[in-house]
């Protein structure tokens, strides 16, 4: 029993060993030792407080969050903002946390299937899915197939109209 | 007679029974065996696998052996088209009709320099530097209705893309950064807070020199000189009037550049940000100065 624990004792020490020999990487900031355990930094280095150099590290930093888009007298591209005159109409399309419209095509059985879906609409549904059908039918011979879900404020149609219902949208101001 | 009567009636009888045939008369016993029933799915069987052999055995041969055959794709010669495209470096678009989309929403400020960081802290445009994505390339999509006036920094660009730009009255460079920059110009707060030197920027790989020393690219590297001539020979190519940078009121935002070991605007390589605190650390010892300036 006691050439056992004689053993043990030198098993123990040989893994000490083992252990100071695995190499250890000190070139990422969580390997290296903390500032407490360096003790003095012998390094020279200066600090700088300037607001000047401070400026460019805040012109860095990305925003928190998304910021709110300024009124231009004129846009060039397909973005609009969204202006008090959709508030006419007997529904609104709330826009998305990147100021979008919220027209979405989701493309499935392998490419088969093409669903146009239009979110975060509130107040008559109904009434927005009839002038839809009313602009898109002209569209297409085919019979136009839509689903609306009024709980969850979406309509569904089936085909690909994203650039039509944007476009229409964008020409209503909604 | 008592026995010729039975005899008769047994005879009778026979006649009306059936005949003894193939098809009434049992088996000898032993002949017939029942069948096993199997245990598992799909009755114990080999589960597809087939029988004996590699088949069974699952130790399916490499991909295209042919078991001591010349395989098909060693048999005939060929030519590696796409020797390395794994290697090659990638530059995802951005089109101008985004970047114009960008700048109307208020997601890109045009006011002081555009650069790769600040594309990428609009949250619209994703990097993978370890897919060998190595930038921006900016398309020219929507290039008719591009009208700011823009510093831009973008990694790759078309003659028409930079036509539009100088048209416009702005000012566009190509500039390379390696993966490591690349890294830091990701999420320029989370690089900070780890609290490591800004590193230099590396120059160009040998197959991208000649792109960035380019002054018709607009090359980083490039002599200002040539390209300012470049500028010239483009719009007259084009055929617009080149406006003057000397008499802009915004001189001094259009005609800021990056040095070429620099990652950040304003920020040397080398310089510890301390978000914390607030400050700037930056080295002193001859050492660093010198590793950092080379």
């Amino acid at each position: 029993m006691a050439s056992y624990y004689q053993n043990l004792q030198q098993i123990s020490k040989l893994t000490t060993n083992f252990l100071s020999l695995v190499q250890k990487r000190q070139s990422t900031y969580y390997s290296s030792p903390l500032l407490s355990e360096i003790g003095k930094v012998k390094v020279k280095y200066s600090v700088s407080k300037s607001p000047e150099e401070w400026k460019y590290v805040e012109r860095l930093l990305p925003p928190l969050t998304v910021p709110e888009p300024v009124p231009k007298e004129t846009y060039l591209s397909e973005w609009r903002p969204q202006l008090n005159e959709c508030l006419k109409e007997k529904y609104f399309i709330q826009r998305t946390k990147n100021h979008m419209i919220p027209v979405y095509l989701k493309i499935g059985q392998h490419g088969i299937r093409k669903v146009t879906i239009i979110k975060n609409i509130k107040g008559d549904i109904w009434a927005l899915e009839q002038e839809l059908r009313d602009f898109l039918q002209k569209e297409t011979p085919k019979p136009l197939r839509s689903q609306v879900n009024e709980f969850a404020a979406y309509i569904r149609i089936y085909g690909d109209y994203v650039n039509a219902i944007k476009y229409w949208l964008t020409e209503k101001k909604i | 007679m008592g026995t010729g009567k039975a005899v008769d009636k047994a005879l009778t009888l026979l006649r009306y029974l059936p005949r003894v045939c193939l098809a009434n008369i049992r088996t000898n016993p032993g002949a017939k065996k029942c069948k096993k029933r199997g245990r598992g799915q799909h009755g114990g069987d080999k589960h597809g696998a087939g029988n004996k052999g590699s088949g069974q055995r699952q130790n399916y041969m490499r991909l295209g052996y042919e078991t001591g055959n010349t395989p098909f794709y060693l048999r005939f010669k060929r030519e590696p088209y796409y020797k390395g495209h794994h290697l090659r470096r990638q530059y995802p678009p951005l089109s101008m009709l985004m970047l114009q989309t960008l700048i109307e929403t208020d997601r890109i400020d045009i006011s002081k320099p555009i650069d790769l960081v600040a594309i990428l802290n609009t949250g619209l445009y994703r990097l993978f530097p370890d897919q060998q994505q190595f930038g921006v390339n900016l398309t020219d999509e929507g290039v008719d209705l591009f009208k700011a006036k823009v510093n831009i920094e973008v990694q790759w660009a078309s003659e028409l893309v930079i036509a539009a730009i100088e048209k416009a009255g702005g000012v566009i460079t190509t500039a390379y950064y390696d993966q490591h920059s690349l890294q830091c110009m990701l999420n320029t707060r989370k690089f900070f807070e780890r609290g490591v030197p800004i590193p230099r920027r590396m120059i160009p790989p040998q197959d991208a020199i000649e792109y960035y020393t380019d002054p018709a690219k607009r090359g980083y590297l490039a002599d200002p000189e040539k390209v300012s001539q470049e500028r010239l020979v483009l719009a007259q190519k084009y055929g617009y009037t080149l406006p003057k940078l000397e008499d802009d009121p915004d001189y001094n935002m259009l005609t800021e550049r990056k040095d070429p070991r620099q990652i950040f605007y304003g920020l040397h390589p080398g310089w510890v940000v301390n978000l914390k605190d607030k400050v700037i650390l930056k080295p002193e010892e001859k050492e660093l100065l010198d590793y950092y300036a080379s």
